[in-house]
């Protein structure tokens, strides 16, 4: 078997396995923790708090006035390259035509040649991502390999499917195969690392905002 | 059910049209500034190195347009050439001094190769050494048949 | 006959044929032309093959739909006739061949005797090597001792076709009569793989005019391709490369998109991976190639393409196994187990946390409280 039929093989299903059981093992795994009772009386209604809790997912999505300052360029970073990604990953026509194999159905997407325009300003990005994360003392002080490793991976991603579009490095099927197979790396570290903010991000905003709505905090 | 003449057919224009009086504009590839280049730099070597070559023009995609502006721009010279061997081919020296077009066809008319080669001569004109040396002797043996013949007429009207 | 020790040289043969130096110089020329080869290995070809005797060449046919010779035989540059007549001494070729039975056996003995160690053995069709050999027999031999006789004295051989050269139609799943290709049962010999189902007329002949002229195997690729043929894949010169880099492809066949000559990619062009010349060389003496007639390539010259799942579904698709298999199905299959067993340790898990949680609030640290949801 060749690199790219063992990447889009037995390597794909393997990874896309460890994802689907990693993702799940997590949030099943905390889901049932056990939450602290709360002796005080709740100010707010359960309706309420779930409400606010809710309203907290999009209150959050952006520092208050005080903080923009400091963490502003941060966060503006960090939702460009987050929007690169899905732009690359969602309207690219091959990986259209790969995720629709896989779910039964396609939708349009956009011309290759701003998909790739994109992914050159999504790789930049997360070079200066990186470079933030070095030079910042606070930021160099938390980061640990996850961090790191997180960033390597995806970055593998975006560059060999850069590579295989340009055609550039090797013969296609290689790059190909290697980019497939970075992306099947990615899969398997997805659900073990900090990556999984993806699914964390959401419920643990919406469960801190019920819990402090209860004890009457407004957002 | 639809049949082959119903296939609606529609024929793109080309890219740009060139400019009046612009003899090396628009066609497909605009290829024929690529031809030219390669030609100068093979009349280079020919004069430097005695060494010149061949460029297929089959393989170079080429519109009726660029086909005419190559035409145009090379010109041609005094010799005109007919080869008849297994089909004729046709070599017309251009009116630059080296460069030669070559039209070769087979014994059915069909235009098999078209070459712009670049040499004093086409190297297939040439006569080869090894059949230039059965010359004499292909020479000689005639010779000798027409002396026989003439021995013979002289003879008979000796009788 | 077929002795080529002391047969005539291809030149005085040619001359004998009516064909004179300058004739054979410009057939030469024409069929590098054809093959998109430079015009100065024509004329190299033609001088070399002048001087040359013709060499004997026996072509075997094993597990094969005779698709390969049926190319062959259309060949415009050269004609088969030109080739078989002028150029080679076709000493066997069980389609070709007037002589049958018998006769048709001792001529191959015989042509593999007199020309031992100098004779290019070109071979079409798959060996089977299951039931003993008995898929596959001729004149009452297995193909396999036949193969293995004719390429003791065989001075290269060339694997016409995906069959011979990767095991093609009959190798794929589940290969019924355990089909091998020649290099599986051949170890010791050159071999030149010339895929394709079939391969293009003028790359078969090409491959053979090369390797008779020059008496050396061309540059090949990993997969014994040669290179001049087989270094670029469809996609490196397909005429529709502007529309893939502009993201302009054809949702379905006959659609706008079809009609206006866009990219096939969505209707399962194997292009960018498939090494071939159909797109320089074209079939039918350069009329067209399967893109340009609107159907995307299946990549009939890659090993293992019947197994690469649909013609028809993309490069970038995730089925590529067994045919038939539905994506989403697969999906469901892998994503129910794996989810399955990721609630069984993620409430394993959460069992061991909720127990330290416990044993930590009955060791005092913490006021003890009933579980809530």
């Amino acid at each position: 078997m060749d690199l790219l039929g063992f990447a889009r093989g037995p390597a794909f299903w393997g990874a896309l396995a460890v994802f689907f059981l990693g993702v799940v093992w997590r949030i099943v795994s905390f889901a049932l923790l056990r939450i602290r009772r709360d002796r005080n009386r709740p100010r707010n209604g359960m309706a309420k708090s779930i409400g606010e809790g809710l309203l907290v997912i999009g209150t959050r999505s952006w520092p208050h006035r005080e903080f923009i300052g400091r963490t502003g360029a941060g966060e503006a970073l960090g939702y460009s390259y987050h929007l690169g990604l899905f732009t690359i990953v969602l309207l690219f026509t091959p990986h259209i035509a790969f995720l629709g194999s896989l779910l039964g159905f396609t939708w349009p997407g956009l011309p290759s040649s701003i998909v790739t325009i994109v992914s050159v300003l999504t790789a930049t990005l997360f070079l200066a991502v990186l470079f933030r994360r070095v030079t910042n003392p606070v930021m160099r002080l938390l980061s640990n390999f996850d961090d790191y490793f997180s960033w390597a991976i995806t970055m593998l991603v975006i560059l060999t499917g850069l590579a295989a579009t340009a055609h550039v490095g090797a013969r296609y099927e290689t790059l190909l195969g290697l980019h497939i197979l970075s992306f099947d790396a990615l899969l398997v570290w997805f659900p073990f690392g900090k990556l999984m903010h993806a699914f964390y991000i959401f419920p643990s905003r919406a469960i801190n905002g019920i819990l402090l709505s209860r004890k009457g905090a407004t957002s | 059910m639809s049949r082959l003449s119903d296939i609606p057919i529609r024929v793109l224009p080309s890219v740009a049209a060139p400019a009046a009086g612009d003899g090396l504009g628009g066609g497909l590839g605009g290829g024929v500034h690529a031809i030219l280049a390669e030609l100068v730099t093979l009349l280079e070597g020919l004069v430097d190195l005695e060494h010149g070559g061949m460029i297929d023009l089959h393989s170079l995609p080429m519109d009726p347009r660029d086909r005419t502006a190559l035409q145009h721009a090379l010109g041609k010279g005094e010799v005109h050439a007919t080869l008849d061997a297994q089909g004729l081919s046709q070599f017309q020296e251009t009116s630059v001094p080296g460069i030669w077009w070559i039209e070769h066809r087979d014994p059915s008319g069909e235009l098999v190769a078209e070459l712009l080669e670049v040499a004093a001569v086409p190297a297939i004109l040439a006569c080869a050494r090894d059949e230039i040396a059965t010359g004499p002797g292909v020479l000689r043996s005639r010779i000798a048949g027409l002396d026989t013949r003439a021995g013979q007429g002289g003879h008979d009207r000796h009788q | 006959m077929t002795d080529t020790s002391d047969a005539p040289l291809v030149g005085e043969t040619l001359r004998r044929h009516g064909i004179s130096r300058r004739g054979f110089i410009k057939f030469c020329t024409a069929t590098a032309s054809a093959m998109a080869l430079p015009p100065w290995m024509g004329v190299a070809m033609a001088e070399q093959l002048r001087n040359a005797p013709r060499p004997s060449v026996v072509y075997l046919s094993f597990q094969e739909c005779t698709g390969c010779l049926e190319s062959f035989t259309r060949s415009f540059a050269p004609t088969i006739e030109q080739l078989i007549f002028n150029v080679i001494s076709l000493d066997y070729d069980e389609t070709l061949m007037a002589a049958a039975g018998d006769a048709a056996e001792s001529a191959l003995a015989k042509a593999m005797h007199d020309n031992f160690g100098k004779y290019v053995l070109v071979v079409d069709g798959s060996i089977p090597t299951g039931a003993d050999g008995g898929y596959c027999t001729i004149g009452g031999r297995s193909a396999t001792d036949i193969l293995r006789e004719a390429a003791k004295g065989a001075a290269a051989i060339v694997c016409v076709g995906t069959c011979s050269s990767y095991g093609g139609i009959a190798f794929a799943d589940p290969n019924p009569t355990t089909a091998w290709p020649v290099s599986a049962i051949v170890e010791d010999k050159p071999i030149i793989n010339v895929p394709g189902c079939p391969p293009i007329a003028e790359v078969i002949t090409g491959t053979l005019l090369q390797f008779v002229t020059t008496g050396k195997v061309p540059d090949l690729d990993e997969q014994r391709r040669p290179k001049v043929f087989f270094g670029n894949t469809i996609h490196d010169r397909c005429y529709r490369r502007p529309f893939y880099d502009q993201g302009k492809f054809a949702k379905s066949f006959d659609d706008e998109g079809a009609r206006n000559g866009w990219c096939l990619l969505e209707l399962g062009c194997k292009g960018p991976t498939t090494y071939n010349a159909c797109a320089t060389v074209k079939w039918n003496g350069g009329t067209s190639f399967p893109i340009e007639s609107g159907h995307g390539c299946i990549g009939c010259s890659e090993p293992g393409f019947w197994d690469k799942g649909s013609l028809y579904s993309t490069l970038s698709s995730a089925v590529w196994g067994k045919a038939g298999e539905a994506g989403p199905r697969q999906v469901l299959e892998v994503g129910a187990a794996a989810v399955a067993v990721g609630v069984v340790l993620g409430v394993a898990s959460a069992g061991v946390s909720r127990l330290r949680q416990h044993r930590s609030e009955h060791d005092g640290i913490q006021p003890s409280g009933d579980d809530q949801p």
